[in-house]
Order: C-alpha cells, then structure tokens, then sequence
C-alpha cells in the first residue's frame, strides 16, 4: 500500500476529526510535535524536531492530582481525568526507538506509572522513516534503522514521492483501514538513507564497566557547564521531581521534568549529596545512557538522534565521548553485578 | 560461607503514586528535635500492611512529602519516627493529633527475617538511624525463639540525640540474651557511659562473626556505614553477612524519578535492603 | 606568525614553566568549523588549540571553577575579557589568578549559516579590556550595529501586541538554565531557582513561572551584563534574550547617564547599588 505525499494534508484533516494529530511543526521558531490545527504548518522536512516526542507520554509539568481543605479544615484529593486520544504523525525511528526505553522505565520491572500508562495506551503512532540525515543524526550506530520503527503502529517509509504503508500493530490496521480514500495500492522502495555520523558502540558498554574511575570523566566533565539542555531535548531522559503549589485552600501535586545536570538533583535533606561535583554528574549521566540502562533494560538509553550534540552550549559530544571510550585502552569487563 | 539472602523484588501497589489521607493518632516526643507519629486512616484502620524495613511516603499535601521506614507497626497503626532536617520535616514536627496527612507505600523490600534465622544479630546504628534498624530488631524480639544472641550497638552526638530511650535503657536491657551497647561522641554532663564514636566502641566489644552465624545490621550516616564496615571486616565478617539500608536515596519511590540509581540498580525497586557485598560490586557515587 | 601559532607557543610555554596550572583555549570539534572550548594542562596538549573565526563560545565562566587548581591561562578576546573583569570585580577570582593571551577578533561565524553571530555583529568591543600581552595586533574596530534597535522594536509594540510577545517569549523557555550557566554573571553559590527552601519560583513550566525566572536573572545580572551575547547564543530554544538584558541597559544609560560594564578593573560601583543625592526619583 502506498501514500503519496500530496494526500498528507487531506489525510490529517481527516485523521484530526474528533482526536488531537501532533505533527512536527515550527512554533515560534521552535521545531517541535504541535497540534495540528489552524497555523500549524505541518514540517515533514524537518528531520527532527529541536524538541522531542516525549512531552506527549511525559508532559514537562504533570498535574498528578489535586486537593483541597473542606468546611471542617481536612484534605481532599481529587484526580483528574484528561487524558485524551492522541496521534504523533511523522515521529521519527529515532524517536520511536526512544519509546521503547521510555515504556521499559514506565511500565515494566517494578511499578507501572499509571499516567504514563494511560497516555500510551491512547497514543497512535505513526512514524515516517528518514530519506535524509542531518549531520548529527547516527541513529544506525545505535542499532535504529532510520526507515524502520517496529514498534510503530504504522510505519510511512519514505520512498521519495510517496510512503509505502506498513499497519504493524492491530491499533495500525485498525486505522489503516479508514485511509481507503488517501492511499492506493501498490510498492515502492524506500529511499535509502546515507547517514555520515557514524560511531562504533561494539564493546563500548562492556569497557565502560571497568571505567567508572577513569581520567575521561574528569576531562569530560570540565567543559560542561551542568546546564540541563541535553537532558531536556534528549528523548529518552525521563528525570522527574514531584512537587506541589499551594494557593489558599487549593493545591495541586505535579511532577515535572528535572535534570541529573543540576546539583540541586540529588540533593538530600539534611545536606548531603551523592554527586556533588560536575565529575560525578556527567559521569552518571553517560554511564547511565551507554552502561546502566544496558545492564538493566538490554538497550542503549541513547538512540543516536543527536540533538544533544546539535544542542550542547560547549559542544560536548556523545559520539566523540564513544570513539574516546573506544581508543581507551581498557579491558571490556562482564556485567560486575 | 555465602551470604545472607536478601528479597530484591519491591512491594507493587496498585497506584504507588496517589496518596491516601491518614490521621495523626499519637506523637511521642523522642528528643528535642525527634519525634514519632502513630497514623491510622480516616475511618481508623491501619494504612497499610508492611514487612520490617518496608517504607512508606509520609507528608503534607501543601508541603511535600518524604520517605521513611515504618519504625513499629501495630495492627491499627504504623508509625514513623522523624527528625526535623529539611522543608517537609519541619512541617511535620508542628502536627498535633487529630491533623490529616497524606502516605503512599509500602515501599521497598524488608529486612532478611526468614535469612537470619537462627543467627546472632548485631544492630549497629547512629542518631536517627536507629528507627529504621528497629523496625527489625522489635521483630526479633517478637519471634525470639529464631534468633540467638542479640546485641545493639547505638550512639549519638549527644544524650539529646538518642532517641528511644526508655526501651533503650529500661526494656531491652532486660529482654533475655539481649546486650544494649551506648556511647555518646562527647561527653555530657548527663552521660556516664561509654565515650567513642561508633566504630572504636563496636572494637572493644569483641563481637566476631561466628563462623557466619552472626548477622550485622548498620544504618547510620556516610561515614559510620564506611568506619563500621571497616572494623566488621577487620573483626573477619564476611561482607554477605552485613545489611544496610539505603533508603536515604529513595525519591519519589517507584524507581522512575532517576535519583536512586547506584550503577544499573534503583534503590527504590531493588532495595533499599542490601548487603555489603552486593552494594561493594554496584557502581556508586556516595 | 598568527595568532593561533603564538596561542600554542605561549600556552606550551606557560604550562611548560608552570606558571599557569591550566590553560583555556578552544580546539576543533567533530564537524566542519565547529569548535569547543579545550582545557589543558598537560603542555603536549597546547597543540590541539585553535584559533579561528568559529570559536563561538566565550571562556572566561571556567576560570571560576579551575583557579582552585592553581594559575589560569586563557586566550580572551574583547568578550571574554570583559567576562574575566566581571569576576574579578564580584571578587570570584583576583586578578592574579589569571594570565591573559589578547587576541584582537573581528567577530565569530555561524558555522550553520556561514553568516556573522548576532553577538558579534552588536560586539562594542573587538579587542580586550586588559590583558598580560597579545597574541597578534589589535584589530579594527568595527561600527557596531544600533545597541538598542531591538528594544525599541519591543517598546514600539502596543500593550495587548507587547504582552503576547512576552508570552511566546516564555511559553518557549524549557527551563534548562544554560543562560544562567555560561554566564560570567551568574556567580551565586546558590541560584535562587536552586533555594527550594525559600521557594522563589515553582518547578512547574509555564509562562508565569518561567517568565519570572527570566525577568529576575534580567534584573539580577543588571548593571553587571557584559553584553557577551551568550545566553542567547545557546539558548536551545532561541529566546531574545539579549533584548530583555538591553533594555535594563537602556535604562540605567537613561537614568545614570552612558555606562557599559566590566570595561576595566578600577570601574566605581555600579550604578544600581550606588546612592547618589543627585539619583532620579521621579516617583516620590
């Protein structure tokens, strides 16, 4: 089955019908998924958003429940419901991938976040594939196919002037087959896709076990500026704090993103913090994408989207942190734990 | 000789993030700047049923909320001993009976009961660390015919600092085989006792391993955990046979919020409870 | 001999002799003119620095957290200059601290657009403030373009058109703070974003919360702003920062009469904590 391009746009409106379609989009200068809509021009030929998916699973700031004092001065909570139908129509494989970490943080090995449950349960994805990289894409040295996303629920792969249509779940046929007057029989080839960032991650995470002491945190760590930018355009940071307003006699609970840059993170009562310095700060954040989450979840926790390289203030480069890990000369070490 | 066996799968409630409202029952005023909460739900029940070492979030709705160990537990209540440190504890300490709160949990695993059976225990724990230690040392003395000798060691910077102390110096003392070990760090005018810090005075004891049938518990600051590991291992105890609790690192308590990680693992769904051992092979910045 | 020649030579030869303990330059990144700051201490190391029209960031912030380690050297153009007498002033460092290589700048390129940075085209200031010697002469100094265009532009806008703009302003703003962390300003030991005691500003993002950390850094750094531009060279989400800094400065310039900061180490107080009988006061 295939799409042709120019069938986009009746097929958003369409789609838009009754549900919220966030499409990439530039809002005032700000390339990022928006609801399609009125002023919203739909930019596909973005190859990624300067902001990623996540808000839609993950919002930045989450209303978790509110309260209140009655008559007799005690609380009540009260919850809300809000959660609506959602579709993300063109999300990358890049960011599709980053699904997949963040529903193994939310929904496996130990509680289920019930909010991000119930976001995901009523997001339809559909993902287009990449015909083009940016430079700092290198999604395939992170193991993703940048015209593939398996767990897309429909996959657009790019074939220059149309998709090739594949319904990968039963969520995705189910609404593949309200696209009858849009798409028309037929194959095409995907385009393929030349990225030119390209690391080596083959023993990275294995070398990493023995590094946790190594002079490359320090020399790594001394430029960054423990700003939170990569962790907040990364699509797979998933940080948060929770904490509360408090206006007369109504409140609200919410969790909000927060970042393991800043050293208010960890920052305990009483005064004593775990990393207090940058050194320990950047470290635990690329262990954490290119070790801990591998040992725990099988996966990297980076996905090769590159915004964070694209973003950092001082340039300070994953994929140039891989090739030094890669030149280091460390034995690659068995899972210590 | 293999270590303690310690259960590192976490309680899973159904909504671990919404709390309930409780009621304040009771407040004891362990020292000046401790004290202890007995809650019970609004229709008078206990919260929530939990294993020794097993958390709870306990906290004001318009404040915050943090992370404690129940400290004793009854059929009606649990209870949840407090120092005033930060924003959330403050607020806490100007609770009267009757006021309304908010708790989540259980969180967390327990202390080992079913692997030290048959063992000797030896609780170690400095000022506030005590509470959490209790909560496994009361079940000891609950189900005394499981376990052998049983010793406490307990210090504080001052006399002010220990908490408990009526059980600490008027009822375990006389509980059968049990040996109540205190030292302050200075001396003090009301204090007679022993004058050491936690790790020199757990020295002159003389308490060894046993051939592995003595089990050592630590709950204290950074640098009693560190002192006291290192006099347990010089007095030949394997690092399988000391258990802590790491419970200080647990955030929002459902091991998503990112705090918690020490390397790969999250304190909050595999622990807190571990052993040395296992804490001695994870990557940590402490 | 250019300028990056002398830069590696004397950055050698400092770290050789240990005069300095580190030394803060800039070296090539990964892509085509593209730069990074580049911290050594090891003198082998000096010949990974660069010097060219794409090193974008300023450097004078890291002197903060290296001058522990002993002596800094580091390269400062008119920008980081000015940065390095903004610490010194707020007693961050003294000038003893550093050692400064001069290099004159005609203004760094946008490796992306192959245009000039904005900073550099509203730069006032082409060469350093104070140095120890220079690497290369001095270079020309440019016309710089109208300091206050963009504040008019905002000025010019009625109320309902000016209060939107604020909006899209903040409801961009993610909160990442890199604003506040590469700028030579913004010393304070403890943010006040970072006081969850006291509690100044909820961690909730939204227009009010973030509009309110926007607008009290504005009025903190104040009289202190070197103009470097940075803050809005790195912000991830392309906020007009520099108009909201401008428009202090437009300010203070209308009420204390013309005053750039951070020009040279024996500047007086500024003007906002000075107390002058002669002060404008208009309201009472």
């Amino acid at each position: 089955m295939i799409l042709n391009k120019k069938n986009l746009t009746p097929l958003l409106e369409n789609m838009a019908a009754g549900r919220d379609v966030f499409v990439p989009a530039r809002v005032d200068g700000v390339a990022k998924f928006a609801l399609f809509g009125e002023g919203v021009e739909c930019a596909f030929d973005l190859v990624n958003t300067t902001m990623p998916p996540k808000d839609l699973l993950f919002p930045q700031t989450q209303k978790m429940y509110h309260f209140d004092v009655d008559a007799n001065g005690n609380y009540r909570i009260h919850e809300y419901d809000e959660s609506r139908e959602q579709v993300v129509f063109g999300i990358r494989p890049c960011d599709m991938r980053s699904i997949v970490c963040l529903d193994e943080v939310f929904l496996t090995k130990g509680f289920v976040d019930e909010f991000y449950a119930n976001a995901r349960e009523k997001l339809l994805t559909v993902c287009i594939g990449c015909a083009s990289a940016a430079e700092t894409c290198f999604c395939e040295s992170m193991g993703v196919d940048p015209q593939a996303a398996p767990n897309a629920d429909i996959m657009l792969q790019d074939c220059g002037e149309v998709y090739r249509v594949l319904a990968q779940t039963p969520k995705g046929e189910a609404e593949v087959a309200n696209w009858a007057a849009f798409v028309e029989e037929g194959d095409a080839e995907p385009v393929a896709c030349e990225l030119s960032l390209a690391v080596n991650m083959e023993g990275v995470v294995d070398k990493l076990e023995g590094m946790y002491d190594h002079p490359i945190w320090e020399n790594l760590s001394i430029k960054c500026l423990n700003c939170g930018t990569c962790t907040y355009v990364c699509p797979t940071c998933h940080c948060f704090d929770i904490s509360q307003d408090m206006r007369r006699k109504d409140g609200v609970r919410f969790r909000c993103w927060d970042s393991c840059m800043f050293s208010e993170y960890t920052m305990m009562a009483g005064g004593h913090n775990p990393r207090p310095e940058k050194l320990e700060r950047v470290r635990n954040r690329f262990m954490h994408k290119l070790n801990f989450f591998a040992r725990r979840y099988g996966m990297s926790l980076c996905v090769g989207c590159g915004r964070c390289v694209e973003k950092c203030p001082v340039a300070l480069d994953i994929t140039r942190l891989i090739d030094d890990i890669g030149a280091c000369d460390v034995a690659p070490a068995a899972q210590a734990e | 000789m293999s270590g303690i066996e310690i259960s590192h799968g976490c309680a899973k409630g159904e909504r671990p993030l919404i709390p309930q409202v409780c009621r304040v029952v009771e407040i004891t005023q362990e020292t000046p700047d401790v004290k202890s909460f007995r809650l019970q739900t609004l229709d008078g029940k206990k919260p929530f049923d939990c294993m020794p070492g097993q958390l709870g979030m306990f906290g004001l709705l318009a404040y915050g909320e943090c992370m404690f160990v129940v400290s004793a537990q009854s059929d009606e209540w649990v209870q949840f001993t407090v120092k005033k440190v930060g924003l959330v504890t403050e607020q806490l300490h100007e609770l009267c009976v009757g006021d309304e709160v908010s708790l989540r949990g259980p969180y967390g695993n327990w202390w080992p009961t079913e692997g030290c059976k048959g063992k000797d225990m030896l609780f170690i724990a400095g000022g506030i660390g005590l509470p959490p230690v209790r909560s496994f040392l009361l079940y000891c003395l609950e189900h005394r015919e499981d376990f052998g000798r049983i010793d406490l060691v307990y210090s504080g910077s001052k006399y002010d600092d220990l908490v408990f102390k009526e059980q600490l110096f008027e009822i375990w003392p006389n509980e059968p085989d049990m040996h109540v070990h205190v030292s302050l760090y200075r001396e003090d005018p009301r204090w007679d006792g022993a004058v050491a810090y936690t790790a020199p005075f757990l020295e002159t004891l003389d308490l060894g391993p046993e051939d592995g049938n003595r089990v050592a518990v630590i709950c204290g600051g950074p640098s009693l955990s560190r002192t006291c590991r290192e006099s347990l291992v010089k007095a030949g105890f394997d690092e399988g046979h000391i258990i802590t609790t790491l419970e200080m690192r647990m955030k929002c308590g459902v091991g998503k919020c990112g705090r918690c990680n020490m390397g790969g693992h999250f304190i909050c769904l595999d622990g807190p409870i571990f052993t040395l051992e296992e804490i001695g092979r994870m990557h940590s910045d402490v | 001999m250019t300028a990056q020649d002398t830069i590696r030579a004397r950055a050698r030869e400092l770290l050789e002799s240990g005069e300095v303990a580190s030394f803060v330059g800039w070296e090539a990144g990964r892509f085509a003119n593209q730069t990074t700051p580049l911290i050594i201490s090891d003198p082998a190391d000096a010949d990974k620095l660069v010097f060219n029209e794409y090193c974008v960031n300023t450097l004078a912030k890291y002197v903060r957290d290296l001058v522990p380690r002993g002596k800094v050297g580091l390269v400062v153009r008119g920008c980081d200059s000015r940065g390095i007498v903004r610490l010194i002033i707020d007693q961050v460092i003294k000038r003893e601290d550093v050692y400064l290589i001069g290099v004159g700048c005609s203004g760094a390129i946008d490796r992306k657009s192959g245009e000039p940075l904005k900073k550099c085209v509203e730069c006032r200031h082409n060469n350093p403030v104070i140095c120890d010697e220079m690497a290369g002469d001095e270079v020309a100094k440019d016309e710089p373009a109208d300091r206050f265009a963009e504040v008019r532009e905002v000025e010019l806008m009625a109320q309902p058109e000016r209060s939107r703009f604020f909006e899209s302003v903040y409801a961009k703003c993610i909160r990442c703070y890199a604003c506040r962390d590469v700028c030579p300003c913004c010393t304070c030991r403890e943010c006040f974003v970072d006081a969850r005691r006291e509690n100044w500003v909820g961690k909730q993002n939204n227009v009010a919360e973030n509009r309110f950390y926007g607008l009290t850094r504005v009025m903190h750094i104040g009289d202190r702003c070197i103009e470097c531009g940075e803050c809005e060279r790195v912000c991830p989400m392309d906020l007009p920062l520099m108009k909201l800094n401008r428009k202090v400065i437009q300010d203070l310039n209308d009420l204390f009469g013309e005053f750039e900061s951070s020009m040279s180490l024996d500047e007086g107080p500024e003007p906002l904590i000075t107390y002058d009988l002669a002060d404008r006061e208009e309201f009472m």
